[in-house]
């Protein structure tokens, strides 16, 4: 199977409000996907609708084989699928290490990965037994990617990675997501269009619910014209 | 640390004026009486405490006002009466409720067996809803044939009253055995379980789109297995576990009647949740209302079952104790004559009210406190109280320890009560007024705060102690020589004061941190 996930034409609501009105796209096994859009266009809903936490009514989202939609999330969650949220999430009165050893779904899960992971991010070892919130703004996007590594996950959908980040944090968030998208497939939103396309190797655009192109992000880069259009000067 | 003080830099300073306070008012007192006072106030911060930690967990973590609290505080302390008074009563009681508990358990294995039948939608409920009215008929039938012996309100003699006094005098009244006449014992213990079983497969077909990927596994018939075989024990050997715990010492029929009160909390604890609580999730007005009704409905039962009347729970052995060197002034004497008072700093404490139950408080906190900080489940607890969406998205079934946190939260509301009972006397309005208390210790510790439920129901224990006290000794005012007796309806009301000083300066509580 070459695509992990298919998203098939969803229409999905966040409480009363009908955000995605025919979404769809394919992500390919072992590649990063970039969701491009302007604020407020659905991608973080697209991301949601795929973990079953915005409510899908129509469509399909297929993980690897498997129609997932109307599964509640924790079940989908738990087929292989990894989530940093947008604003990151840390849960505030765990400490660094409850909040990686809080995404354990079998019993040592952490401990296998910790090389794994301390390799990636070297800083969070030193902050083990901090609280989740007495990090900065980079240590804590570290440690939400962290969190969504414990588990095994075949997908990760990261949201904003580079929000709020000084420039240098963000070259080495972009050397780490690279990093990790060697073991896992990774969907990608992201408002800074140059650390989209220096990651990504496909992209999808998303405008008012809809996803209106698709395709490769290197012939993306090479149309001006429609990186204008869609997603203003960039 | 140093960020740690600067954030709690307010409460440091509140919690030192309230010590200040405290301090100023016990200098118009004998260290003796600062002594008692300060013992009581722990002594109802820990019952208070009970209420408001379950209620606190519950909230925080299910966004529930679960106004049911002080009801089923009030519910536990009868249970565990019952328990402990008439153990005749709750053996036959146990029977009967045990089976239906393991008819109703099987309701996972019938999922799998309804979502198999093929039925147009409409046949599927008329045929559910025939299912689930039959089995309760048949359940009602034959519960109203199955002997029970239980007190009769109508007479005296028979009353809760009468019992309770008898036994506090040391004299316990063995009642008559009740048996099976109307119904033959093999006949009511099939029906029972036929009967809810049959119930459970309809509520099972109605909503079987709900059951969908539960795999079925051996582990899925061992709950139903073990009440079932609890419950036909307790019905077979009936008259012998009767007799066993009418002969057993009180100190250890108190122990289960307080174990039995916590289980029944916990018991009553799920089936609120998965019943009642769960399809109205993101609907808080009527959550209110259903757990106001709920708290006025048992009101209303625990009146028709136990009587209007107050009654008392008598002390275990272990606390009445009067003879040889009582009251003790040491250790070795109160634990060699098990003396129900104590000599300290000159005054006289009462071992049970005093001491027993503030030492039994700190446990809990203790216990639960490591629950939450060092359990999986607690981990899960704290992390959910922030962000639920997050905590699924990590592939945990939140919804599950919704249930256990909701179980946990009553279950120390009914051991609350079973605690409480012995010291202050049973009624059916009791919850309500440590129901109000316990809604202040909150909002004076934080709402969501687990630390915060334990110091705001410390806060109120002593604030309610020191004007009752003051209530009988009077505050001699300054310049004049007229002394003030604060009323007894000045308790509550000083209690809401401090917490609207503590509100209009910190609206989060002392240690909320959640608005």
């Amino acid at each position: 199977m070459s695509n992990i996930l298919e998203v098939k034409n969803i229409h999905s609501f966040i409480n009363q409000f009908h955000i995605l009105q025919d979404v769809d796209f394919v992500v390919p096994k072992g590649s990063i996907t970039a969701l491009l859009g302007r604020n407020g266009a659905g991608k973080t809903t697209t991301l949601k609708s795929i973990l079953g936490l915005a409510s899908v009514r129509e469509g399909k989202v297929i993980f690897e084989g498997r129609e997932v939609q109307g599964m509640p999330p924790f079940e989908i969650a738990a087929l292989g699928i990894g989530f940093v949220p947008e604003h990151r999430a840390i849960f505030r009165d765990l400490s660094v290490e409850e909040n990686l050893k809080i995404a354990e779904r079998n019993k040592g899960d952490l401990d296998r990965k910790r090389t794994f992971i301390f390799d990636l991010f070297p800083d969070l070892k030193k902050f083990l037994n901090l609280r989740g919130t007495e990090l900065s703004g980079g240590q804590q996007q570290m440690l939400a990617i962290a969190r969504a590594l414990v588990a095994d996950n075949s997908l990760l959908l990261i949201d904003e990675p580079s929000e709020g980040l000084a420039p240098v944090i963000i070259e080495h968030m972009i050397d780490a997501i690279r990093q990790l998208s060697e073991q896992s497939t990774v969907v990608l939103v992201e408002q800074n269009f140059l650390v989209a396309s220096k990651l990504a190797k496909y992209f999808v655009i998303i405008e008012e619910g809809k996803s209106v192109a698709s395709g490769l992000m290197k012939d993306l880069e090479a149309d001006k014209a429609m990186i204008h259009r869609y997603l203003g000067a960039a | 640390m140093k960020t740690n003080l600067r954030k709690n830099s307010k409460a440091i300073i509140i919690l030192v004026i309230i010590a200040a306070f405290l301090f100023v008012a016990a200098r118009g007192m004998s260290g003796r009486d600062v002594l008692i006072t300060v013992l009581r106030g722990f002594s109802t911060g820990s019952v208070t405490f009970l209420v408001a930690a379950g209620f606190s967990l519950i909230f925080g973590l299910l966004d529930v006002l679960n106004l049911a609290q002080g009801t089923l505080y009030m519910i536990g302390a009868y249970v565990g009466w019952t328990v402990y008074v008439r153990p005749d009563t709750f053996i036959d009681v146990l029977t009967p409720v045990l089976l239906i508990l393991a008819g109703f358990s099987l309701s996972a294995l019938w999922g799998r067996l309804a979502s198999r039948i093929q039925l147009a939608p409409k046949a599927r409920k008329i045929i559910s809803w025939l299912l689930i009215l039959a089995g309760f008929g048949l359940l009602a039938l034959v519960l109203t044939s199955y002997p029970i012996a239980i007190w009769n309100l109508n007479n005296y003699s028979e009353s809760p009253i009468t019992y309770s006094y008898m036994a506090d005098q040391g004299l316990r009244i063995i009642p008559a055995e009740v048996t099976f006449e109307k119904i033959s014992p093999f006949l009511a213990i099939l029906g029972l379980l036929v009967s809810s079983a049959i119930s459970a497969f309809g509520i099972a077909l109605l909503n079987r789109d709900e059951s969908k990927s539960q795999a079925i596994n051996w582990r899925r018939y061992l709950a139903p297995a073990i009440l079932l075989l609890i419950g036909v024990l307790a019905a077979v050997f009936n008259a012998q576990i009767t007799g066993w715990m009418f002969a057993m010492s009180t100190n250890w029929l108190f122990v289960i009647a307080i174990l039995i009160a916590i289980l029944s909390g916990v018991g009553l604890g799920s089936l609120m949740e998965t019943t009642l609580i769960r399809p109205l999730y993101n609907r808080p007005i009527y959550q209110l209302m259903l757990t106001l009704g709920l708290g006025t409905i048992g009101v209303q039962i625990v009146q028709a079952v136990w009587g209007r009347p107050e009654f008392v729970w008598p002390k275990p052995e272990f606390f009445t104790g009067t003879g040889g060197a009582c009251p003790a002034t040491n250790l070795a004497d109160l634990l060699e004559y098990n003396c129900s008072t104590v000599f300290l700093l000159g005054g006289r404490v009462r071992v049970y009210d005093e001491i027993f139950i503030p030492i039994v408080g700190i446990i809990v906190l203790i216990v639960v406190w490591i629950l939450l900080k060092r359990s999986r489940i607690g981990m899960i607890i704290r992390a959910g109280v922030q962000d639920r969406q997050m905590v699924e998205a990590l592939g945990i079934n939140v919804r599950r320890v919704f249930t256990l946190v909701f179980a946990l939260g009553v279950g120390l509301a009914t051991f609350g009560g079973a605690l409480a009972a012995p010291s202050t006397g049973l009624t059916p309005v009791m919850g309500e007024r440590l129901l109000l208390s316990a809604l202040i210790a909150l909002a004076i510790g934080g709402l969501t705060s687990f630390p915060g439920a334990a110091l705001g129901s410390l806060l109120v224990g002593l604030i309610q102690q020191f004007m009752i006290k003051y209530g009988q000794i009077g505050i001699p005012l300054p310049f004049t020589d007229a002394v003030f007796k604060p009323s007894p309806p000045l308790v509550p009301a000083s209690t809401v004061l401090l917490m609207v000083i503590v509100l209009l300066i910190l609206p989060g509580g002392l240690l909320g941190s959640k608005e």
